[in-house]
């Protein structure tokens, strides 16, 4: 007794120091199933994720947006009609099946009059149609938000496609623990996906008008032809004749249970879990392709890229370096070097740039764009301050990087760094949502959830000699890609100019793969353009769209 | 032994459920301490109210035009403050909205008292130094009318303002240093102010560290303003229309939250329009700030989607809700408050929500009728009431009226 009693206040008493992800349980169920638990006594709730690995870099070309339809569809809400296996699936499949083939005559139908324009058209009888299929398939849906099971029982849930997982989150009251395993193990045995034209159609608008083209475009130039460096909104075409069928295949092979870890945060010990986890989960079939689908090798060393274009509110400067995956030895070092540079208003790029020199009216720093599986970027973003030009500010930060990579690093500036990453730490382990992503997130991208401990531990022995070895080594031109932003030519409120750069934009994709060159293509083209007399780059424009899909005009 | 036992086992049990207490200083700063043992860290969360009746007649603009001077380079966050707050590992963050100026921060336990010394610093000396007033305010004029931005992005952030107090050019270069100072006499109070400590420290440790860092903070010499009745605003007939181009329109409305809103109407209402099938095709999305509604559609059939959308709001108005609808939404709401133990950043919101009198009580909700619920239903969608605006080609856009 005595000793059970000096072993409670033993535990009090620890909780009082840095905590350790030592109170991470995992287990393997019979299909492959991962599960992480975070047992957190007395909270009477629990948050659950569930990551697939793969994630929108797996995607085959055919089936770019896949991996975010699925977020949308999959696991945006848990309707009944969803989980019903039996006839009424059976019933709502036809009628899908139906608006399937419903959606694409029409969307065919819609090319053809924009190909042919005057000649006969079935589109108003395809719309006919698909709108008694869309009423009588509405009668198989819930009629109220409140018929969303998790929603009724007082959950929260949301979803989002990564480069490198398809991320679902739930947060629910610890009484509903039962029925939200039998709806998972459901809802991946259905994959009913009900809401996929919705669905689609909104993630079509969501691209169209995609606030941040920047970053999208370094990455499409700094990682040409590899799916880290793809950028959806390109691909629109691809997701508007997205099928239902297709993603369900799709969502069969990637969602399976070797690529999927379950972590749970809360009020649940893993007693009262693994039984009903076992039950629904661990029964999921394995499918009969297993093959991972090879991804290719990013080489670092592509040469200094450089991208110029009219994009945009405001000037910018995007500069990234090609960077190591996460399992690399070099990632961590260059994580600290991130946040020297970055970290913190006091850091070096802010404190230089912005405070000291002003130069930059803002700096923004991100790591691993878009993912750390593969190898990803290291991206600055900078605003230049009024009455500085890009180029200026492009000197300044190549000059910073140069004294990372060669001037002594200050310890007043090492240790801010490090405790700015070490209360980031602990705040992840104080919220169950943000510690369920970063152990997700450290499974995904370095294949282990320890990384996540390990990583802090390795960065307090972590030597400055090391991290600007790194540095050297990484953050070198020939790893480098730059976008000089200058604003849109929207801006200019010139009308035709801004078609123009549409049209030419939408020439260049349909055409040119590399980002870069193309970009490099629009600018010049619009260069030359405005040479010419407004009537006659009025008529090139017209020459122009003749080119260009019926779609695209 | 036993009841030692059980004691001990209890509180490892009740480690995980924060302990609420709530004090007033003399000074009149409303203090509520949130005790959460679980990991060495604290959170901490300053709002300091601003009233409509802070802004004169003719000065829109001014409540953001302050927090940009005490957020933005210039402000009283030096870069010296800055490197001893990130010595120390200290995160902190300043935030202005239409309801007021927050800081937040959160630091490693053994920091506590620097983090709570540096918060009161910067609350209680603020600078509002007018030497900055030129270039802050070029910077609010180039965030609210950011030329060239993405005009979906421009018709978002324009409908989250009330017409009546959206900044215009002229009312931002309206505003003076002497404006500014008026702004900081009256909002930099402590009555004005509650403070929200949520972590690892007791109630004692919570009032020495208010009371030696805010209790010198001298009260107001009048009494608190009374917040202006926050009654719906006459909004302009005509609505938001931003060109872009491209073959898609989008039309967009945001129904505010207002004053004559039942909270526990809000609360159930956040719940049960989203998503119901009856304003399909419109996404419909709760935002905290009210509700965004949204339609895409192919930007040829302009007038049509035009009327589909205040359609589809009609008839959900007219249709209202089942007394079943209403028994789901209260019981939903009820289960979900047994989340806000996964999220202190919510717990903190929750504290300064339930203080403002924003956090409907479960009796309330109990008593509230399926007939007011409906009637709350139909002023939130009331078109009168509504924030709307289109972005779409410049042709689409002149065929597009307000109903």
């Amino acid at each position: 007794m005595r000793l059970l009693v000096s072993a409670l206040f033993a535990t009090l008493a620890l909780t009082a120091q840095v905590p350790r992800l030592t109170d991470v349980q995992e287990r393997r169920l019979t299909n492959g199933v991962r599960v992480l638990l975070v047992e957190r006594r007395g909270l009477p709730a629990f948050h659950a994720s569930l990551v697939f690995r793969g994630g929108r870099a797996e995607e085959p070309t055919a089936l770019a947006g896949a991996t975010d339809l699925l977020a949308r569809i999959l696991y945006a809400s848990t309707w009944p009609e969803d989980l019903e296996g039996g006839r009424p699936q059976v019933a709502l499949d036809a009628l899908l099946k139906q608006e399937e083939g419903l959606l694409e005559s029409l969307r065919l139908e819609r090319l053809r009059e924009l190909r042919t324009p005057g000649a006969d058209s079935h589109r108003a009888a395809l719309e006919a149609g698909l709108a008694a299929v869309q009423a009588r398939l509405q009668e198989h849906l819930s009629p109220s938000p409140l018929a969303d099971l998790l929603r009724a029982q007082g959950g929260r849930q949301s979803a989002e496609a990564t480069a490198d997982a398809l991320v679902a989150r739930m947060d629910l009251p610890v009484e509903a623990f039962q029925a939200w395993c039998r709806n998972e193990g459901q809802r991946l045995r259905t994959l009913q996906l009900s809401r996929f034209s919705g669905a689609r159609a909104a993630l079509v608008a969501d691209l169209r008008d995609k606030a941040e083209p920047g970053p999208a475009l370094v990455l499409g130039a700094a990682l040409p032809g590899h799916p880290y460096g793809r950028d959806l909104a390109d691909h629109l075409p691809t997701v508007e004749a997205l099928r239902w069928s297709d993603l369900r295949a799709y969502a069969r092979r990637s969602l399976s249970p070797e690529r999927l870890t379950v972590i749970l945060v809360g009020g649940l010990s893993l007693a009262q879990v693994l039984p009903d986890l076992e039950k629904h989960l661990g029964t999921l079939p394995i499918p009969l392709d297993r093959e991972e689908p090879p991804l290719p090798e990013i080489q670092a060393s592509l040469g200094d890229r450089r991208v110029q274009a009219t994009l945009g509110s405001t000037p910018r400067l995007l500069t990234g370096w090609r960077i190591p995956p996460r399992s690399h030895p070099d990632h961590l070092p260059l994580q600290m070097a991130a946040q020297l540079l970055g970290g913190g208003s006091a850091s070096r790029l802010p404190s230089h740039l912005v405070r000291q020199k002003t130069l930059a009216r803002e700096v923004v720093l991100r790591m691993d764009l878009p993912g750390g599986r593969q190898a990803g970027l290291l991206l600055v973003e900078l605003e230049p301050a009024p009455g500085h030009s890009l180029a200026e500010l492009e000197a300044a930060l190549h000059s910073e990087i140069l004294k990372v990579q060669q001037e002594p690093i200050a310890p007043a500036a090492w240790s801010r760094a490090l405790a700015q990453l070490e209360v980031d730490h602990l705040r992840t382990l104080d919220e169950p949502a943000r510690l369920a992503w970063a152990l997700g997130r450290a499974w995904a991208e370095g294949g282990d959830w320890r990384l996540l401990d390990l990583e802090l531990q390795r960065l307090r022995t972590l030597a400055p000699e090391t991290v600007q070895a790194a540095a050297r080594a990484w953050l070198q031109p020939s790893h480098r890609t730059t976008a000089r932003l200058e604003p849109s030519v929207a801006d200019a409120q010139d009308p035709l100019e801004a078609e123009m750069s549409r049209v030419l934009l939408a020439l260049a994709a349909h055409r040119v793969e590399d980002l870069a060159q193309r970009e490099h293509l629009v600018a010049e083209g619009l260069r030359q353009l405005r040479m010419l007399s407004p009537d006659e780059r009025r008529r090139t424009l017209k020459l122009l769209e003749a080119q260009l899909p019926p779609a695209k005009r | 032994m036993r009841a030692l036992l059980l004691a001990l086992v209890a509180t490892v049990t009740l480690q995980a459920q924060p302990r609420s207490h709530t004090f007033t200083l003399p000074n009149g700063l409303r203090v509520v301490h949130l005790e959460d043992r679980e990991r060495p860290l604290v959170r901490v969360s300053l709002l300091l109210r601003v009233l409509p009746s802070d802004t004169p007649p003719g000065r829109p603009g001014l409540a953001l035009l302050a927090g940009r001077m005490l957020t933005g380079p210039g402000g009283p966050r030096t870069e010296a403050m800055d490197r001893e707050l990130e010595a120390a590992g200290i995160r902190l963050d300043t935030t202005s909205a239409p309801e007021g100026l927050t800081w937040k921060l959160a630091a490693r336990n053994r920091e506590q008292d620097r983090a709570m010394g540096l918060l009161a610093e910067l609350v209680l000396r603020p600078i509002l130094n007018p030497q900055h007033l030129a270039a802050c305010r070029a910077d609010c004029l180039r965030d609210l009318f950011k030329p060239g931005a993405n005009p979906a992005d421009r018709l978002r952030e324009t409908l989250a303002w009330d017409p009546a107090d959206r900044p215009t050019e002229a009312s931002l270069l309206a505003i003076g240093p002497e404006d500014l100072g008026t702004f900081q006499q009256r909002v930099f109070r402590p009555e004005r102010a509650t403070l929200i400590l949520h972590g690892d420290l007791g109630p004692e440790q919570a009032k020495r560290l208010v009371i030696l860092n805010f209790g010198s903070w001298p009260a107001g010499a009048s009494a608190v303003v009374p917040a202006a009745a926050d009654t719906p605003k006459a909004l302009p007939a005509q609505p938001v229309l931003l060109p872009r181009s491209g073959p898609a329109l989008r039309i967009q409305a945001l129904a505010p939250i207002v004053g004559d809103l039942r909270p526990e109407s809000l609360a159930l209402l956040s719940l049960l329009v989203p998503g119901d099938p009856a304003l399909a095709p419109l996404r419909a999305t709760w935002e905290g700030t009210g509700l965004a509604l949204t339609l895409d559609t192919p930007a040829a059939g302009g007038r049509e989607a035009w009327a589909l959308f205040f359609g589809r709001l009609a008839t959900l108005a007219q249709r209202g809700f089942t007394p079943m609808d209403l028994d789901r939404a209260r019981r939903s709401w009820s289960a979900a408050r047994s989340l806000e133990a996964l999220d202190p950043e919510a717990q903190l919101a929750q504290a300064l929500a339930t203080l403002a009198g924003q956090t409907p009580t479960r009796e309330a909700l109990g008593a509230l009728t399926l007939k007011d619920l409906n009637a709350d239903l139909r002023l939130w969608l009331d078109p009168s009431r509504l924030r709307v605006g289109a972005v779409g080609p410049a042709g689409t856009l002149e065929t597009l009226a307000i109903p």
